[in-house]
């Protein structure tokens, strides 16, 4: 018999009332397994995943379910939840900077949430920060831990936003966006930092971006979210090198690489056209159909479903051949 | 107002909820302007029409009730109608709360820009005098100046201007100064504008919103000021006729279970309530950090 | 944090001494000759010189004004020109009213204030929260004497709990005194929270929708534990500000209700004295109310930079 599953997401829909956010989600997160949730900023990926930490803002409402460690946390009231994230379940925020307290040393903010899931006394849990800031490589450990965040660099906070996430063994973390908010030149340390730390512990990761080279240098599967629902899914080099769905495909398309940048300055990179449409007027059938150049009258009226891993495209790209042609 | 808050700061940065249409009309603005032009409109009617005169006494209709003939909300204890008084006492509020609002405003504006616009050594010296001012309670220099000059209307808009305009200036110079930072300004100088050009172009038509929004709070607060310096005798005196002297006598005549010590009391509260509203609504018009952004 | 301390203090000193000349300036440039203001107009060319020269208002000015200086430092506050009293003397006694009004209105307006801009912050949009702004709109509409009056007339005259005005000394009676206070405070601490209640409210929504609050609560803290806990501590800072800015208001208060409660405080004093043209006493006694005030913000200024961090580095 397989390992429970650290996630198993079925019908997820997040809404306030008027508008829907996220529209039917369904994947699951294998134990230990990294999965990549990729879509442009609207298409309900951090709502997705705020849902799943019982964080919505206010007025905002998750259905569906999400199967966890044994038990829905759908239906988990807030002191339950409160129980199980930081300890069950963890989540890095994308700026390190507005998400740590200002007037805390980070020092505290480490050992609090170490001591609220476990019974480790202040000594114990001092010792634990130590090492947790040892092994996320930031030197003069004992200083760092006695700084407040203003006086860390923006690595240095992401990293400490990381060792709170993983202070107490989580089953699961999700990481959205985990660095948006940080210079190029240390993306990639923390990136790397968080990669090692989610395999050592054999903690799954739930990696929320919009960059797709960092689902495929962490991931092992990916689900391309559009309009609130996954429009294709599958184990990340399949998806990366044969997209089924013309969106993935378009997200592929406008990423720049070193051949497709033309020095002559006629770029070939491309860009969908069109823009997200806004949630209160999404348009009928295939919620992307008007900005795909594929669409057919199915498109426009049938909304195509995702079935296991594939695409959920009536007219699916067709083969791989075709999308490497000039 | 404060939904709009929420809007911006609400942690659902991947969902394109459009923040909801903001009307130009909204509740606030709505009742602040009725009661704010009704307020006005008793004060210039005062000037042509008065149901009798407000300060000559008449021994014989003293403490008339409310709804005798001719004095619709009575006499007061020397007989005076108590709705003539409260039309000129609007008179007086709006001389003095919008003269010490004017003064201030126009003070703190040129103080401000300098600030905002003539470097750090014209900046920390307005600034700190600014915060030397503003640490001297406003009542603390209405006393002052009743001890030296004598109670008055004139003494209270002095008392007001010195209490108001480091108020003003600090407004003004933080606003100016975003507006400063903005590309067009960099865009302007590079064209080889000058400050004043500048400032009078592009800085004051940009910070009108504030100037408005800030202007009307004040008028309100210039009202409940002068009511209250009226009240202890250092503000308005007879012949003039102010809403808080009115308490004041009343207070003093025949205690406070008079139907007198209401009516002023009553006005004092619309009147300003009126301009706070209709601050605090056309902040949400006018304040461009409210408004959504036309994309 | 020892930069920053010195740099207020700094501030503070320059401030008394910027404060203590505006009045002393204003009072002799605006007062004219002293002695004749007290004196009246029928006074004699001699009557007044020699009081003149008693007082010594014939010095230079940059003399007396360090003469009065000096005097303060070392608690000589002058004496009155009619009684000949001392200031200092008639100022203790009425401090025995005027600060137990003050601090107890203040503390009851935060006491106020607090917990129901909290409760307006958490309820926004709701219908509870809405009618608690409206509350605090129109309550910052009323006039600090009106609600006095208001007040004495509901719990006075109608129910007749409370005294609707006067002083029994504590010397006298230790309840008498605090009931004759109960009233006094009640209206100052509701007028202080109606002001109150707005900035508490805003400050509380900011804190409320930060992304710190967030992270508290996706490291296990309950949505309430998180605003106590995480929230109310960072709120504390412009909380702080706000006591800061009110003290301005609470003087203000506390003359008015004074006045409106018929209380012996200093206040009560200084506007005898404006009307008396007792301009020493004046002046002395303003200056102590402005000492006060700005003693009270070096404190706030120190305790903000004590509890935000980021305060003490950047100065």
């Amino acid at each position: 018999m397989m390992a429970r599953p650290a996630l198993d997401v079925r019908d997820l829909v997040v809404g306030n009332g008027t508008l829907t956010a996220v529209r039917g989600v369904s994947f699951t997160v294998p134990a230990g397994g990294r999965m990549g949730l990729v879509g442009e900023s609207g298409s309900g990926k951090s709502m997705t995943a705020l849902a799943l930490m019982g964080l919505l803002p206010m007025g905002w409402n998750a259905a569906g379910s999400v199967l966890h460690d044994g038990v829905d946390l759908v239906q988990q009231s807030d002191r339950a939840m409160s129980a199980r994230r930081g300890r069950t379940l963890s989540m890095v925020f994308q700026d390190p900077l507005s998400a740590l307290d200002p007037v805390r040393r980070v020092g505290h903010q480490i050992t609090s949430v170490i001591r609220r899931h476990t019974d480790a006394d202040r000594r114990e849990a001092e010792r634990r920060a130590l090492e947790l800031i040892n092994q996320m490589k930031l030197p003069r450990g004992e200083q760092i831990l006695r700084a407040y965040p203003h006086e860390l660099s923006g690595g240095q906070r992401q990293r400490i936003m990381i060792a709170m996430a993983l202070a107490c063994y989580p089953q699961l973390i999700i990481a959205d966006e985990p660095t948006t908010a940080l210079d190029v030149t240390v993306q990639k340390q923390v990136l790397r930092l968080l990669n090692g730390a989610v395999k050592e512990r054999g903690c799954a990761l739930l990696m929320i971006t919009h960059d797709l080279p960092v689902i495929a240098a962490m991931c092992d599967t990916v689900a391309v979210m559009y309009a609130g629902r996954i429009v294709e899914m599958g184990p990340v080099a399949e998806v990366f090198r044969s997209p089924r769905h013309h969106y993935t495909r378009g997200l592929l398309d406008s990423q720049p690489t070193m051949d497709n940048i033309a020095l002559d300055g006629s770029s070939r990179l491309a860009s969908i056209p069109g823009m997200v449409p806004p949630l209160h007027d999404l348009p009928a059938g295939c919620a992307f159909h008007p900005r795909c150049n594929a669409a057919t009258d199915t498109c426009r009226m049938r909304m195509p479903e995702l079935v296991g891993d594939n695409a959920a495209c009536w007219n699916p790209v067709a083969a791989l051949a075709e999308l490497s042609a000039p | 107002m404060s939904n709009i808050g929420l809007q911006h700061s609400a942690p659902s940065a991947s969902t394109p909820a459009k923040a909801p249409r903001r009307g130009t009309w909204n509740m606030s603005l709505v009742i602040g302007i009725g009661l704010t032009v009704g307020f006005l409109v008793i004060a210039i009617v005062s000037f042509f029409y008065l149901p009798s005169n407000p300060n000559i006494p008449n021994i014989r209709f003293r403490l008339l009730p409310a709804g005798s003939p001719g004095h619709l909300l009575g006499t007061d204890v020397l007989g005076r109608d108590i709705v003539s008084q409260l039309m000129v006492g609007a008179r007086t509020s709006i001389l003095v709360g919008a003269g010490g609002a004017t003064i201030s405003l126009l003070l703190g504006t040129i103080t401000g820009l300098i600030a905002a616009a003539y470097g750090k050594i014209a900046d920390e010296a307005i600034s700190r005098s600014a915060d030397i001012m503003l640490s001297i309670p406003g009542m603390v220099t209405a006393l002052v100046l009743a001890a030296t000059m004598g109670p008055g209307a004139l003494t209270t808009i002095f008392a007001l201007t010195a209490f108001f305009t480091p108020s003003f200036t600090r407004v003004i110079r933080s606003a100016a100064m975003s507006v400063l930072q903005e590309d067009f300004i960099t865009a302007a100088k590079l064209y080889g504008r000058g400050r004043v050009f500048i400032l009078a172009r592009h800085v004051l038509p940009n910070i009108a919103g504030v100037m408005i929004v800030q202007f009307t709070l004040y008028f309100a607060a210039g009202i409940l000021t002068e009511a209250g310096l009226s009240y202890l005798g250092v503000g308005v005196t007879r012949p003039s006729i102010s809403w808080g002297l009115m308490l004041n006598e009343a207070q003093q005549s025949v205690g406070i279970s008079s139907p007198l010590a209401i009516w002023p009391g009553l006005a004092i509260v619309f009147v300003v309530l009126g301009l706070n509203l209709l601050g605090d609504g056309l902040r949400d018009v006018l304040d461009p950090k409210l408004k959504p952004r036309a994309a | 944090m020892a930069i920053y301390a010195f740099r207020k203090l700094a501030f503070f000193i320059g401030a008394l001494i910027v404060a203590s000349l505006a009045i002393f300036l204003l009072i002799r440039a605006a007062g004219g000759n002293v002695a004749a203001v007290v004196l009246g107009k029928d006074a004699s060319a001699e009557a007044i010189n020699a009081l003149a020269h008693q007082y010594g208002l014939d010095r230079p000015i940059a003399i007396q004004y360090l003469d009065w200086i000096t005097g303060m430092l070392s608690g000589d506050l002058g004496r009155s020109f009619r009684t000949n009293e001392s200031v200092a003397d008639l100022v203790t006694t009425r401090l025995s009213v005027s600060i137990p009004l003050a601090l107890s209105g203040l503390l009851l307006g935060l006491v106020i204030a607090v917990p129901l801009g909290t409760y307006a912050a958490r309820n926004v949009g709701r219908p509870s929260g809405t009618v608690l702004a409206l509350i605090s709109q129109v309550g910052v509409a009323v006039p600090a004497f009106w609600a006095g009056i208001l007040l004495s007339l509901l719990f006075g005259v109608h129910l007749g709990w409370l005294p609707t005005g006067g002083w029994t000394p504590w010397s006298t009676s230790f309840t008498g005194a605090v009931r004759s206070l109960v009233l006094p405070v009640l209206s100052l601490g509701i007028i202080m929270a109606a002001v109150m209640i707005r900035y508490v409210r805003s400050a509380v929504l900011d804190v409320m929708n930060q992304d710190y609050v967030r992270t508290a609560r996706a490291v296990g803290m309950t949505r309430t534990q998180a605003l106590l806990r995480v929230g109310l501590r960072n709120a504390l800072l412009p909380i702080i500000t706000v006591i800061g800015l009110q003290i301005a208001e609470l003087i203000g208060g506390t003359v008015i209700i004074e006045t409106v409660f018929s209380l012996p405080g200093l206040s009560r004093m200084i506007l005898a004295n404006v009307a008396a043209r007792e301009v020493i006493v004046v002046q002395s006694t303003v200056m102590l109310i402005i000492v006060f005030v700005i003693t009270v913000n070096l404190i706030v200024d120190l305790l903000y930079g004590f509890l935000d961090p980021r305060v003490r580095a950047s100065a």
